[in-house]
């Protein structure tokens, strides 16, 4: 019992003192207060003179590959080999920091030819027909080719210069290595060009422009594309461009909700949850198998695909951000229902309502054993998760250099007083304070997601609480995940923070000052409907910041 | 799951592929090396990172009496065939890491190799708020790669062994200020890069190569063509990408050369890259390889991390069941955690004494490869428990042509800084200061 006492207390007590070494001494919880709940979960405000930056974007590897499927028709991912996009708070999009490195830049090399041959070697005839032999025939074919390609490729039609550029590698590789490998060669040169590789949407206006510069059809076809679907623009979208149709927000509204009902939306929310929900810990997530369960080895992939099921049924067929946080909806399939104490299905996943413990996301048992060590419950894990994702809120910044060093944990104490240690010295207690307090409330849930109600014989305590969250319907004690779920789910700072999310997510950046009209007038509009997530994606799809970009010095 | 396969970038004419798969010598090729004996061999450098510090009574040299009168400590046993290979820097500290924005983990892992503060910027939190951006600088590898790697077909080869967190906190090697070069987690795809092209004949490549050209020569109009149509903060990101599809296509240009040693190794296995019971196979195989394309001559620089800072991740191989991070937090009463960490940084141990084995095994002139090597291990902090930056724990193996190995030397808070300019000065780049100038006086004295 010794032994057991102390392992538990130890992998109690490390991770409060790791994140106690950045600990911050300010501002003391309590004492500041709280912003109004009307100030957008930002704190942004609206300065209409103000146009936020419409950065190039190099396509990630999810966009990539899909672009690749609905360019020519092939769905061999190639971007498996490309190294994985840096990411900022969870996003992989982050124009900032995913930017060419040379690993990337040689595998955009390798899989333009990869792509490029096997396209030959299937659809030299649907791609680039030619009937002539000639030189000029051939020329005639291969400007066809770069016309019709280029513009899906570039997702706009080419200029001049550009069409010329590729005839001319056209018909030099045509004398000298014949069509087909000169069809090969030019479709490599455009796959590995910045018009493919990047959207552009900042390319310089063909008349001086100041203040807010409106995109052009093609660009904010190519901005509905890959916001709702990771992808190129559709043919449909196209053809609106083609026609200049994409002008108003009436026209853009109704492509954007016909966006949201094809299948690669579905991919597309699945990725934006991934992320928001940081699921990247799910990948070789390591528990130490459970008395009752002797293979846990890769199943951090089941509570991913439980998780992802969780959260598609709740936008696509709830639609909305209470079910999220309420629906006592799980899913399992045979693995995940004999760890989680479930009837086993024969196949696949199913859903399991109303099992004790179910209470919307906050309870599921993929994103519990995320938020967990590998042989203990995780508090902090969990605190920190509620404050940063579901309510926007960061951890307060420590004085540089501020590195208290914990004291050597006593194997005598228990678990509550070694906790009690490291929360009681200064500079510890503020952010545990604020943290630990949000995170106890689950302690109903197990390193694996299980929900109990007792760990070594003794009644589990689920009391927390919630400080100086800047949402007087947040605030307060509070016990068990319900209770919590309940309070999130008629918060405005959730709601808020959510549209903030899909706002980055959308834009590919973080927000900044710039934002404030836009990211508020989705807020808004998301809180008109009821907390509708497709009226939170068409709501972005609306705002300036979509729609528009600040001049460029030398637009001409 | 489909795995399309690309061509290899690079490709050996003397090779021929073995009916299994390997790829074979041919005998002649070793004159190509025959021919430069005597002289001067290519110098390599390899960059080691192990995260959250070290257990120090296990890991420093014990029964010092003198710099070269010591004895490996438990840690290090398995380096005792290179002992007088090696050479152990007490008392060098990340000075670097004094001041500027960022957690202690992450100003740790952004100053070890770059010898730079953090940038500013709200990039990246730490676990209780700190606030970063990337280093502020290129990594010692890449400013020796502007010299050494020129004319091999790979500028460096970043490695890693589960090393998957995609921010400041898991990145050690920069190509400038604000550039990290993400590491290579998945052996099967180093094996693709170095190696699936082994092979082809000698038309066959002249063919690739030409077609190559002309692609990436019109691709490269392309940038410039656009890089005048965008923002001027636009066109930097198009410009330093046109710089990258340049090098690409100089290095493309490059034939082959290598030792007879210079055999393909077989396709590895699949393995998954974030699966901690992958780890030592992925380790081992990492590290052969690049013995390999040292071998060949692919490439002269690489760095090598197994994970990254602030990790959680178990050894289980090793029955150790910590948190790596936790882990390191627990106090030196703590026998159990202890025991844990040694056991790891035992393994850490081996694995670089694996890799000098391997080296060793490389014949090159009169020697071996290893001759020709120099190996810097080091960590972001010293201790993981205190987050200490002072007396890091540095170990250097190799670079005997111009360090006087087989010493343990002691100094008394040395700025790192001037290691890195030692390191420089070794690999031939004739540099006084290197990263944060105002911290170095030049090379750490006492070394050559």
């Amino acid at each position: 019992m010794r032994t057991v006492l102390r392992l538990l207390a130890k992998a109690w007590v490390v991770p409060l003192a790791a994140a106690c070494s950045s600990a911050s001494p300010t501002p003391t919880p309590g004492t500041t207060t709280p912003p109004p709940t009307e100030e957008p979960a930002d704190g942004l405000v609206c300065k209409a003179d103000q146009h936020p930056v419409a950065p190039l974007s190099l396509l990630t590897r999810t966009q990539y590959d899909a672009t690749i499927s609905d360019l020519l028709g092939d769905n061999s991912q190639p971007s498996q080999a490309f190294p994985a996009e840096n990411e900022v708070s969870g996003y992989n999009n982050n124009t900032e920091v995913h930017i060419a490195n040379p690993l990337l830049v040689e595998q955009f090399m390798g899989a333009a030819e990869g792509i490029a041959g096997r396209a030959i070697a299937a659809n030299l005839n649907t791609l680039a027909p030619c009937s002539g032999t000639s030189a000029a025939e051939q020329t005639s074919c291969g400007a066809a080719f770069v016309t019709s390609f280029g513009k899906r490729a570039f997702r706009r039609p080419l200029a001049a210069d550009e069409a010329v550029a590729f005839n001319t590698l056209f018909s030099g590789l045509n004398a000298t290595r014949g069509y087909s490998a000169a069809i090969e060669l030019t479709l490599q040169a455009i796959l590995q060009s910045p018009q493919f590789l990047y959207r552009m949407d900042s390319e310089r206006a063909p008349t001086p422009e100041t203040g807010a510069v409106a995109l052009d059809s093609y660009q904010l076809a190519s901005r509905l594309s890959y916001f709702l679907t990771n992808s190129m623009p559709d043919p449909q979208l196209f053809a609106a461009a083609d026609a200049n149709a994409l002008a108003s927000t009436a026209e853009i509204e109704t492509q954007a909700r016909r966006l949201l009902e094809t299948p690669r939306a579905k991919a597309t929310v699945r990725d934006f949850n991934q992320q928001w929900l940081q699921l990247d810990g799910l990948s070789g997530l390591a528990r130490n198998p459970p008395e009752s369960t002797s293979d846990v080895k890769g199943i951090g992939t089941d509570y991913r695909e439980s998780l992802l099921q969780f959260l598609d049924q709740a936008f696509w067929q709830h639609g909305d951000l209470r079910s999220l946080l309420l629906s006592p909806v799980k899913f399992v399939n045979r693995r995940l229902a004999f760890v989680l104490g479930e009837v086993a299905p024969e196949s696949g996943f199913v859903s399991v309502t109303d099992s004790p413990g179910s209470v919307g996301l906050l309870s599921q048992p993929g994103l519990m054993a995320m938020l967990a060590h590998s042989d203990q419950s995780g508090p902090v894990q969990r605190g920190v998760f509620v404050r940063q994702r579901l309510l926007c809120l960061d951890v307060p910044s420590p004085p540089p250099n501020f590195n208290p060093i914990p004291p050597d944990p006593d194997p005598n104490l228990t678990t509550r007083e070694r906790f009690a240690v490291h929360t009681e010295s200064p500079g510890c207690n503020v952010c545990h304070k604020l943290i630990d307090g949000t995170g106890f409330g689950f302690e109903a849930y197990d390193q694996l997601g299980r929900y109990r109600t007792q760990e070594n014989g003794l009644p589990i305590d689920t009391s927390g609480e919630m400080l100086s969250t800047g949402d007087a319907t947040v605030d307060g004690p509070y016990d068990g995940v319900l209770e919590l779920s309940n309070r999130l789910a008629v918060s405005p700072r959730v709601e808020r923070c959510l549209a903030t999310n899909w706002y980055r997510y959308a834009m590919g950046r973080v927000e900044n000052e710039a934002d404030g009209c836009s990211l508020r007038e989705v807020q808004q509009k998301f809180s008109a409907s009821g907390g509708q997530f497709k009226e939170l994606l068409v709501a972005v799809t609306l705002t300036d910041a979509f729609r528009y970009r600040p001049a460029i010095s030398g637009d001409q | 799951m489909n795995r399309v396969r690309q061509n290899s970038l690079f490709s050996r004419r003397h090779f021929l592929r073995a009916a299994g798969g390997a790829a074979v010598a041919l005998p002649l090729l070793s004159s190509l090396r025959a021919a430069a004996e005597g002289e001067n061999f290519p110098k390599r450098l390899v960059l080691m990172y192990t995260p959250n510090g070290v257990i120090p009574d296990a890991w420093w040299p014990q029964n010092v009496t003198g710099e070269t009168s010591w004895d490996l400590n438990t840690i290090h046993k398995g380096l005792a065939p290179f002992k007088d290979r090696l050479l152990f820097l007490n008392g060098v500290d990340l000075v670097v890491t004094n001041e500027g924005p960022g957690g202690l983990h992450q100003k740790g892992i952004g100053g070890l190799f770059t010898g730079q503060q953090l940038q500013d910027g709200d990039l990246f939190v730490d676990g209780c708020g700190q606030r970063a951006g990337w280093a502020n600088g290129i990594s010692i590898d890449q400013e020796i790669a502007k010299t050494l790697a020129v004319g091999t077909p790979i500028k460096s080869l970043e490695l890693g062994v589960r090393a998957t967190e995609n921010d400041v906190q898991g990145r050690i090697a920069y190509a400038g200020p604000g550039a990290p070069l993400p590491p290579m987690n998945d052996p099967s795809e180093v094996f693709q890069r170095l190696f699936s092209g082994f092979g082809q004949n000698t038309d066959q490549l002249a063919e690739l190569r030409a077609r190559r050209k002309s692609v990436l020569d019109t691709v490269q109009a392309q940038f410039k063509s656009v890089s005048g149509r965008v923002s001027s903060s636009d066109r930097q990101k198009l410009d330093a990408h046109l710089a990258l599809v340049r090098d690409l296509e100089t290095r493309l240009a490059v034939t082959g050369n290598g030792s007879s040693a210079c055999v393909a190794p077989a396709v590895p296995p699949a393995l998954d890259q974030t699966s901690e019971d992958d780890m030592p196979t992925i380790g081992g195989l990492h590290l052969d390889m690049l013995a390999t394309a040292f071998a060949c001559d692919l490439t002269r620089i690489a760095s090598f991390q197994i994970s990254t800072s602030l990790n959680h991740i178990r050894y289980p191989w090793l029955s150790s069941l910590g948190e790596g991070h936790a882990l390191s937090h627990m106090g030196p009463s703590d026998s159990d955690a202890h025991s844990q960490l040694v056991t790891r940084q035992t393994w850490h141990s081996q694995l670089l004494a694996n890799f000098l084995t391997r080296l060793s095994q490389i014949p090159e002139g009169s020697g071996s490869v290893l001759d020709n090597t120099l190996v810097l291990w080091g960590n972001e902090v010293s201790e993981g428990n205190t987050h200490s930056h002072q007396s890091i724990p540095f170990l250097m193996a190799g670079g005997g042509w111009h360090f006087r190995t087989g010493r343990a030397l002691k100094y008394t808070n040395a700025p790192h800084n001037n290691l890195l300019v030692s390191v420089l000065n070794a690999m031939g780049v004739p540099a006084t200061t290197f990263g944060q100038a105002n911290l170095c006086d030049g090379p750490l004295s006492g070394l050559v």
